[in-house]
């Protein structure tokens, strides 16, 4: 196609003197970078408008009428309806349970595999397996095991003597083991970023440090930690973006419960959408929702140029 | 050169026309089930429709339950719409307040031998808005209890049937048995709720029943029933049955009637078809009687006409078609009949090839006595403003009383 597109080209080149050089590079550049654009323009951009429009709109898909009513949804969600402010709690509350713990499993797990040795390949497998376990088959067996009294975790609680709650029906352990749960679940994808990471970093750096009679943790922490800064940034944007988006984990654990403790932002803008069918208010929603995130990262680029300089 | 342009121009226009019309003689036809033997009985009768009106063609599309009024939802408003379809009881009240239903009353007060007075009022209530027919039911299914035989003969107590032919089948009774059947050292329990989901997508199937036949109501006329005495009793009961007796299998716990954990269960006879791979003896029988007699609550599914359609006179004279009584006779194998002149025929009790006629005997009584569960057209808000507050009564420590007068406060602005 390309070569096809060249020869064409070069062969126009000759008779047609306004297709210079410079002219048929930036076709030729336009014309690499198309297939991500128009991708980006049809299934991005368009969709993005259009829930920027529909915000705006009162509309029940079921019976039809789209009104235009401004900014009373936004208005609504964040100044009259009390289950918003409860459902960005539930959020806020799920991203900075997972997020620390997620970071600090993966950064641990990598460095204990980072290195060459036996067995190592085998544990990175089994970290990383839950990655690309299906959610649907990890939810429902993580809802085998944190039964009430028959689970096996409340089992193995009470041979060491512990009551185990009844996890997913009390609100905050249900919180705390969607969290958990995610965590086990996702955890393998940022040990890989850590381990790559952290194999990049050059071994001198290291001997240096150990020459001039630094200790393992003063390596780590002058040496390895701001090395690995850019990657940390990186690792924390995704997993931070990724835990405010949760939903298939919610959505087949709990359900949003009990009492609505695990009422989470993108759960909520379903339950409005496909299931309430407001398309307005859920479109409001994931505006709300959008700006978070840019927010969010936006705060933490300016945190890490901060730091840079 | 004009006049071959002209002729083009006509004759494209005819064939777009001709076109035109056989499309809309194609009648798109939304379902819910896949299941092969239900799909031909369809066809079947769609074969006979379409000997009737050359042109006319019917196919059916299956969406799975699950997803069915969401995608549906999404044809509708996506410019796909299908001409007709089933309807869950629960989305009826929504769609007809949507507007997103046809009027079938017409069609089916002139259809050719009808006898629209055979379909009882009852089954008819929740598909008519002031008095105009929106949809016509045509699966009408009791929710009976489901025995482990086994476990009844192994504790020498009279099984459900046995106790409702001499009408002994109380709530009081299904109490006692449920606990007498419990052995929660083995994680074995007296009663299971509905699919196990009464605590999550099928609270209203779990408290009602018993809400009823104390003689109460979940809510009707824009009235909250739940802090009502007869419920809050009904609802009590239920609560010691979980957490004192320890005889229903609690919150966050497995316990499936068919995989032989629980001793009974709540379901419909289409859940039937599940036992013969249970491997223990079973039966069904009527719900319990409570201080206000026996309540059957029953399921329906409906036939409707989408506004949307383009062949909407079509689509009605088909539910017509459908619903006659030959045809309602034919459905019955699948699907418990709202029709009365068939629900007493013999053919009907001795239809189902797993459940004996003494026992469809309590099935066919308890579709013509039975009424729907609650409906609203905000049914989907009310169910989630439930959802949270009755989390919070299933806890062994909840006051009843007071969780439920939440649960009518929380609910109310819906009504």
């Amino acid at each position: 196609m390309a070569t096809a597109d060249d020869t064409s080209a070069m062969a126009r080149h000759t008779r047609v003197p306004w297709l210079t050089l410079k002219r048929r590079e930036t076709i030729e550049a336009w014309l690499f970078v198309s297939p991500t654009l128009i991708g980006f323009l049809i299934f991005f951009l368009g969709p993005l408008i259009a829930v920027v429009i529909y915000s705006m709109s009162e509309w029940n898909l079921l019976s039809g009428g789209q009104v235009f009513v401004g900014l009373a949804n936004y208005r609504d969600a964040l100044a009259e309806n009390p289950d918003f402010w409860h459902v960005i709690r539930n959020s806020v509350i799920f991203a900075m349970g997972l997020v620390p713990m997620n970071m600090a499993l993966a950064l641990i797990l990598a460095i204990a595999l980072s290195r060459p040795r036996r067995g190592v390949v085998f544990f990175r497998t089994v970290f990383f397996a839950p990655v690309v376990t299906s959610a649907v088959a990890w939810a429902i067996v993580w809802k085998f095991l944190l039964q009430g009294e028959g689970g096996t975790v409340n089992q193995l609680l009470a041979l060491v003597g512990v009551n185990g709650p009844n996890w997913l029906r009390e609100p905050d352990w249900a919180m705390a083991a969607v969290i958990v749960t995610r965590v086990i679940k996702m955890v393998g994808l940022n040990m890989i970023l850590y381990i790559a990471a952290l194999q990049s970093i050059p071994r001198d750096y290291e001997e240096a440090a150990r020459l001039e009679g630094a200790t393992g943790w003063q390596v780590f922490r002058m040496v390895t930690w701001p090395l690995l800064a850019p990657t940390t940034l990186i690792i924390m944007v995704i997993t931070t973006i990724g835990s405010f988006k949760v939903f298939d984990h919610i959505y087949l654990m709990t359900g949003g419960g009990p009492e609505n403790g695990t009422l989470v932002l993108a759960f909520y803008i379903y339950e409005q959408a496909f299931e309430f069918f407001n398309v307005g208010y859920a479109s409001a929603l994931a505006m709300i929702m959008f700006v978070i995130v840019l927010m969010l990262t936006i705060v933490q680029l300016l945190l890490r140029q901060r730091g840079a300089t | 050169m004009r006049k071959a342009l002209k002729s083009l121009t006509v004759s494209t226009l005819a064939l777009s026309l001709a076109t035109g019309y056989a499309m809309a003689e194609d009648l798109r036809f939304t379902v819910w089930t896949g299941n092969e033997a239900h799909l031909d009985m369809l066809n079947g009768i769609a074969d006979g429709f379409e000997a009737k009106h050359p042109g006319t063609t019917v196919t059916f599309e299956t969406i799975p339950a699950g997803d069915y009024v969401q995608k549906l939802t999404f044809q509708l408003a996506g410019g796909n719409p299908p001409d007709l379809g089933w309807m869950f009881e629960d989305s009826m009240p929504t769609f007809v307040a949507a507007g997103a239903v046809e009027p079938l009353t017409d069609t089916l007060e002139n259809a050719e031998a009808y006898d629209l007075a055979d379909f009882s009022d009852p089954a008819m209530s929740l598909w008519k808005e002031d008095g105009e027919i929106f949809g016509v039911p045509f699966s009408t299914s009791p929710f009976m209890v489901f025995y482990n035989k086994d476990m009844f003969d192994a504790a020498g107590l009279e099984d459900p049937l046995t106790l409702a032919e001499k009408g002994e089948w109380t709530l009081e009774k299904f109490r006692d048995v449920a606990k007498a059947l419990t052995k929660p050292e083995e994680r074995f329990w007296g009663f299971e709720f509905k699919d196990g989901q009464g605590y999550d997508t099928r609270i209203m199937h779990a408290v009602m029943p018993p809400i009823r036949a104390y003689g109460g109501n979940g809510w009707s006329n824009g009235e909250c029933g739940f802090e009502k005495a007869e419920a809050v009793e009904a609802v009590e009961m239920l609560h010691q049955m979980v957490f004192e007796d320890k005889s229903i299998v609690p919150p966050g716990e497995q316990g499936d009637y068919f995989s032989g954990s629980s001793a009974m269960t709540i379901n419909q006879i289409s859940r039937a078809s599940k036992m013969p791979e249970a491997g223990f003896e079973w039966g069904i029988a009527p719900l319990p009687s409570g201080p206000a007699g026996e309540a059957p609550v029953i399921g329906q599914a409906g036939l409707v006409v989408f506004a949307k359609s383009d062949n909407k006179e079509r689509a009605k004279q088909f539910i017509a078609w459908m619903t006659n009584k030959k045809n309602v006779e034919v459905m019955a194998q699948f699907f418990p009949p709202a029709r009365v002149s068939v629900l007493e025929s013999d053919a009907f009790t001795e239809a189902n090839a797993l459940i004996p006629p003494e026992q469809m005997k309590h099935v066919a009584a308890a579709i013509k006595e039975g009424e729907v569960l609650p409906s609203h057209e905000r049914a989907p808000q009310i169910l989630a403003a439930m959802k949270p507050r009755f989390d919070a009564l299933w806890r062994a420590d909840a006051d009843v009383e007071a969780s439920l007068k939440a649960i009518c406060d929380a609910i109310r602005p819906q009504l």
